[in-house]
């Protein structure tokens, strides 16, 4: 059984983790002008700091027995209604602890690199402050010991996410974009605050351990709806189907906004919550299921999304959505998978946040261009970021001994523990990460150049590079050092639980069965892209002729791979962008077309009112005699 | 005869005002039917209090008319207003306040 | 005072209620300065009228404030049993004096239009004529609006306390008249404002016959106008008839029209916006207060008993109005109609609360409406700094891009529009876990469902605002943003504080709600 100790000797100052980056927030925002200087350097200082403290506590928390590593600060009691109770209380435990480490490490070479990213923005102190917003509200999010102050740092998140989608103002796109994410969001929380209502209604209490200990004994139904509710959050907040499509209008934002935000940390929140949740979870087999069933339908869509799109950012947009479903799915696995969905969290946070920083490296020197189609043979122009990227490529795609391989091969391990049919799932979605990842490299760095005129490709400036160099590094050995030097399984277990199940195939030919989906993904990706790439992207009917046309000497040209693969993933992307975008925007025309029609009955004259309040009193005397009738 | 009646005629006049706000257009008019209502009241208070046999009713039909004396003066300043600014009583006209 | 008014006499016999003056000091002290306001308008000079009011107006408010204060633990029946002073009807009756003062401040702020203040120099005035612009020129303010307004605050503390039926009435108008008046004294747009009046007038007359009709047929069914008789009468004859039934009806149409519930709500958006803005906020707040604090008693005290009668009306009336009021609220292009419409949405949530019809129920509903008031407060004080030459720029076109050219009014405005949405670490999440929380409790989970499903509309309205004052470009003449006097600077500063500091620290009103206790009879 955990004991939970409160905050003394290292950790009793938990609450500056938080205190730093939000007193940076509010130097920054609240100084004005005046800090316009040196601002950026205080940002970045603050979350330096947090991530300084962080490494304090890992150390001294490595210090205690497993039993003891869960450590509860009580600051404030915050609200008692009735029996009802949240305070202001913090908990760190292992699964904490490494969301911590992930998010101020990864924040802080974010925040070193965005000095560089935002050198002449002259909102640049802004920037900063919403970051440090940011980086509190997830502190908060991820210490929090009770689901009503977790909801206090998710909104928080979330509305550090929706200011910095929307910082580039002067981009019509960008506003837009910021008010579907908030849209969207919106639609998770409903979840949120419906599940921590029902949670605190069967419970008595929104605190984890009080509710944990209890989980067993609420009915079947009651823990399926609470998993439901749940997971709507996780969706709108992960941007798992069907809330997904505002992840990638999000990257309006800054490159180091979509890299720190919409890849390494915010978007993993659900993550977080669905194994935070797990006690919950296990209850119920269906809201399981159900997440399993996301987790590998958003899967596939991101890889489609990721293959289609010419923009890289968006591409990489489409990748952190596929792996988010992976992560979802193992989360849904129940304790075989929670591990294993934290593990590929914390590798993809670090070659995540890589491959959008060096896209944002790639676009600082192609004067702000997205298309990939107007890149190509990058690799001599921009070492530094080209071998990063590479690094990073390699990670996501699983190749040994990269940080990927480790992480994701274990999810698709559990997965066929679980099921056969989603272990394939997992394998053939690795694939098509092979394909659009090998796609982008080759479209970016390989290859002929195909830049606009105006184009002098550059590398960038060292306080950008150095943060590429760290991650690029950190790509390669993450996962190994998580695996064997911090021996993630039996740090996390006494929070999530772990268990494997033996398999009937040996784990040395499934490796090898996902490595070879995955390099044949990759020689696809290869085939098609290594000669010529069309510069305008290939439309409708003219798609296959043009897809045809650049690969006419190759073999495989026409064989089953690829015209399906595209045809397919073209068609998903419309499906995505029609039938989904379609069910939200089409639900918003919808209470737009209603809201015009009622607004009209507010005619103006007095005498309609007074009609309409007429009936109003004979509806209210009905109902009540209605009532009593029977 | 029994004071039920009294209540019965009570209910015929309040819904007869009702229809007077909602079919007159005149304000002044739409107001005496609102006065009516108020009055009708008085009267089923009244037989009510007659019911009961206690005068709490009729000290609130009492203080009923004093509350409708002051809602006379508060409403027709309005409607005198509005009529100057309009040069009609109508209350169909001011319509510029809607959807 | 009232308590002559509801004395019961049998036969020949009369007593003369006792009247404890302390404990009605807040109501006496309000009212009594409401009187010397006018005769300070019958006879003091012109020039000394303005700062008598506004030294009445706070001196009394503040007063009456310190006595509900020394009350606090007065919890009995007064005026022969015509009041009943107790922990929720003393809580509200401190919010309403609050409001009052934060929304005085609002009315004496003479710095933001070049003309003077919000009013009509001479409400008698033709607008567009020779003497309005005489009045205006020579720099005349009207200063009847004070005790007018002292008026409507001394309704107001009735309000929530009234515990007969003739008090609550005469409450209502005590309330209501002086605003129908206030609604149509704008300095500007005045057409719309006398029209705002005039609907204003019409229906919330309508509305009092209905409740003194309603009143009429509970007080012929149980033989008394007092709530705790009614009740009693209630529960000792189980086996209803018309008349309760329909009286209950009545009763709530009349109270439900205050709130702006639908679909008694119509009159909502047109007055809000055709009054004078610091009316707006003013009433918006108070009146909202005020009447769900007598919704409050009448639905928990007279008709407790009746519940299972009248809780499936109240849900069609709760989903109608949060419904209507968040949809409607989506195409609204007038930032004062929007409020408004939103103020709708806001009084069907704050139904979860009468629903519950528990004790969870009534903190909620009380802590909500003081959260919602403050934050109303606080909206429409934005409201009146956003200017252009014609007025106030309230068409939502001319908020775009407002943070780019004053920040700090952005963010203020922005700060209350989550309140308003009920996002975490603000009064509007606290009070709207509260009720929710409540609703649930007392098995009202559709409910709670459906309004989730409101508030997540009525969130998109918001998001909508704030996306445009800060992703959006300004348009080609964007409206100013005034530097206020203290008053207004003051009004915002405490409406900001209360909407931020209700929703990280909300523990010590919790407390003094849970104080408070539950309704005497």
């Amino acid at each position: 059984m955990e004991v939970t100790t409160a905050a003394g000797g290292a950790f009793a100052y938990l609450w500056l983790l938080i205190g730093f980056p939000l007193a940076g927030a509010a130097i920054l925002l609240f100084g004005g002008k005046r800090t316009n200087r040196w601002g950026h350097y205080v940002g970045t200082l603050a979350v330096v700091a947090s991530a300084a403290y962080a490494v304090i506590l890992l150390l001294a928390l490595m210090g205690r027995s497993p039993e003891e590593r869960t450590v509860v600060q009580h600051i404030a009691d915050w609200i008692f209604i009735n029996k009802f109770s949240a305070s202001i209380a913090l908990q760190l435990d292992q699964l904490s602890m490494v969301f911590v480490l992930l998010i101020t490490i990864v924040g802080s070479l974010i925040h070193v690199y965005s000095i560089g990213y935002m050198k002449d923005d002259p909102d640049r102190r802004r920037f900063f402050g919403f970051l440090n917003l940011f980086v509190a509200a997830m502190l908060l999010l991820v210490l929090a010991d009770n689901y009503l102050l977790l909801y206090a740092g998710w909104e928080g998140v979330g509305l550090a996410s929706f200011l910095l989608i929307g910082f580039w103002q002067h981009k019509n796109s960008a506003a837009a974009a910021a008010k579907k994410a908030f849209v969207m969001n919106r639609i998770g929380d409903v979840g949120m605050s419906l599940g921590i209502m029902l949670i605190f209604v069967t419970f008595g209490s929104v605190t984890f351990s009080t509710v944990f200990d209890q989980a067993g004994e609420a009915s079947d139904t009651t823990m399926t709806w609470i998993g439901l509710l749940l997971l709507l959050a996780a969706c709108g907040k992960s941007a798992q189907f069907p809330l997904q499509a505002w992840l990638l209008d999000a990257m309006e934002g800054p490159t180091p906004v979509s890299a720190l935000i919409h890849a390494a940390t915010m978007v993993t929140a659900g993550v977080y919550l669905i194994v935070r949740s797990g006690p919950i979870f296990d209850q119920t087999i269906v809201a399981s299921t159900v997440v399993v069933i996301i987790g590998t339908i958003t899967m596939f869509l991101g890889a489609f999304i990721g293959s289609a799109k010419d923009e890289i950012k968006k591409a990489l947009a489409g990748s952190t959505m596929s792996q988010i479903g992976y992560m979802i799915l193992a989360a849904g696995l129940g304790p075989v998978g929670y591990v294993f969905a934290i593990f590929h969290l914390l590798t993809h946070g670090v070659f995540k946040a890589n491959l959008f920083l060096g896209a944002g490296s790639v676009m600082h020197g192609m004067k702000n261009r997205e298309n990939m189609r107007r890149y190509g043979a990058l690799r001599a122009a921009m070492i530094v970021t080209w071998l990063s990227f590479m690094a990073a490529t390699f990670a996501i795609m699983g190749i040994p001994p990269f940080s990927g391989f480790w992480s994701k091969d274990d999810i698709i391990h559990a997965a066929f523990e679980h099921n056969i049919i989603i272990g394939i799932c997992a394998i053939l979605a690795a694939g098509f990460t092979g394909f659009y990842m090998t796609r982008m490299l080759v479209m970016t760095f390989f290859g002929k150049a195909r830049w606009e005129d105006d184009q002098h490709p550059h590398e960038s400036p060292p306080v950008m590079t150095i943060p590429l160099i760290i991650l690029g590094i950190g790509s390669i050995f993450t996962g190994i050092g998580l695996l064997f030097w911090g021996n993630i399984e039996t740090w996390l277990e006494p929070v999530t639980g772990f268990e494997t199940r033996e398999l009937a195939i040996p784990a040395i030919v499934l490796e090898g069965i996902t490595l070879l989906v995955v390099l044949v993904g990759a020689a696809v990706a290869i085939a098609m892209y290594r000669r010529s790439v069309a510069v305008e992207a290939p439309k409708g009917n003219v798609l296959v002729r043009a897809a045809r046309n650049s690969m006419y000497d190759d073999a495989i040209n026409d064989t089953i791979a690829v015209r399906p693969t595209y045809w397919l993933s073209r068609s998903l992307v419309w499906a995505d962008r029609s039938v989904i975008d379609g069910i939200v925007g089409g639900s918003a025309a919808f209470v737009g077309g209603l809201s015009g029609r009622m607004r009209r009955l507010q005619s103006g004259f007095a005498r309609s009112y007074a009609l309409a309040m007429l009936g109003g009193a004979i509806l209210v005397v009905v109902v009540m005699l209605l009532v009593r009738l029977p | 005869m029994s004071p039920s009646a009294y209540v019965v005629l009570a209910a015929i006049l309040f819904t007869l005002g009702s229809v007077g706000v909602l079919v007159r257009r005149n304000a002044i008019v739409m107001f005496m039917s609102v006065e009516m209502m108020l009055n009708a009241c008085n009267l089923a208070f009244v037989a009510f209090a007659r019911m009961n046999g206690n005068l709490d009713g009729q000290v609130v039909a009492f203080f009923v008319m004093v509350v409708a004396a002051a809602e006379v003066v508060v409403g027709l300043a309005i409607i005198v207003t509005i009529f100057r600014t309009r040069r009609s009583a109508s209350v169909d006209e001011p319509n510029l306040l809607k959807y | 005072m009232s308590g002559v008014l509801s004395a019961s006499v049998v036969a020949d016999t009369f007593t003369l209620p006792t009247i404890d003056y302390g404990a009605l000091a807040p109501v006496l002290i309000v009212a009594a300065a409401a009187v010397i306001g006018v005769l300070v308008e019958a006879f003091a000079p012109r020039g000394a009228r303005r700062p008598l009011q506004l030294v009445l107006v706070f001196g009394s408010l503040i007063a009456a404030f310190v006595a509900v204060v020394m009350h606090a633990g007065i919890r009995q029946l007064d005026g022969g049993g015509a009041v009943a002073i107790d922990g929720p009807g003393l809580v509200l009756q401190g919010a309403v004096l609050l409001i009052s003062i934060v929304g005085a401040m609002l009315m004496a702020e003479r710095m933001v239009d070049p003309a003077g203040d919000a009013f009509a120099a001479r409400a008698s005035t033709l607008p567009g004529s020779e003497d309005e612009r005489q009045f205006s020129s020579r720099g005349f303010l009207q200063t009847e609006i004070w005790p007018l307004m002292l008026f409507a605050v001394t309704g107001m503390l009735l309000f929530p306390i009234a515990n007969d039926l003739l008090l609550l009435f005469v409450a209502l108008e005590v309330m209501s008249l002086p605003l129908y008046l206030l609604v149509g004294m704008a300095r500007r747009r005045r057409l719309l404002s006398q029209e705002a009046a005039l609907k204003y007038f019409i229906l919330g007359s309508f509305s009092s016959a209905f409740f003194l009709f309603g009143s009429a047929l509970l007080y012929g069914y149980s033989g008394s106008i007092k709530f705790g008789k009614i009740a009693e009468a209630i529960a000792g004859n189980p086996g209803q008839n018309m008349l309760i039934l329909v009286g209950v009806g009545m009763v709530a149409v009349g109270l439900l029209f205050k709130i702006g519930a639908a679909p008694f709500h119509q009159w909502t958006p047109d007055v809000y916006q055709g009054a004078p803005t610091p009316v707006t906020a003013f009433m918006a707040a108070a009146v909202k207060v005020a009447a769900f604090g007598a919704i409050l008693r009448v639905f928990y005290v007279i008709f407790g008993g009746l519940r299972w009668d009248w809780q499936p009306m109240l849900w069609v009336i709760a989903i109608l109005t949060m419904l209507i009021g968040a949809i409607v609220a989506v195409t609204q292009t007038d930032v004062k109609r929007m409020l408004a419409y939103s103020s709708i949405a806001q009084a069907g949530f704050i139904l979860l609360g009468v629903i519950a019809a528990n004790p969870a129920g009534l903190r909620g509903a009380i802590f909500y409406l003081v959260a919602y008031a403050f934050t109303t407060l606080g909206t429409f004080a934005v409201v009146t700094l956003v200017r252009d030459s014609t007025g106030e720029a309230t068409h939502l076109s001319k908020w775009a891009g407002l943070a780019k050219t004053s920040p700090l009014t952005a963010t203020v405005f922005a700060i209350f529009l989550l309140s308003l949405a009920g996002i975490p670490l603000t009064s509007g999440f606290i009070g709207k876990f509260a009720v929710f929380t409540a609703a649930i409790e007392a098995g009202a989970m559709p409910l709670v469902i459906v309004a989730l499903f409101a508030s997540l509309i009525a969130a998109f309205v918001y998001g909508r605002v704030i996306v445009l004052m800060f992703f959006a470009d300004p348009p080609a003449d964007p409206p100013a943003v005034v530097v206020p006097s203290a008053f207004t600077t003051l009004a915002i500063a405490i409406s900001v504080a209360v909407t931020v500091v209700l929703g990280i620290i909300p523990q010590p009103f919790l407390t003094l709600l849970e104080q408070a206790g539950v309704f005497i009879r």
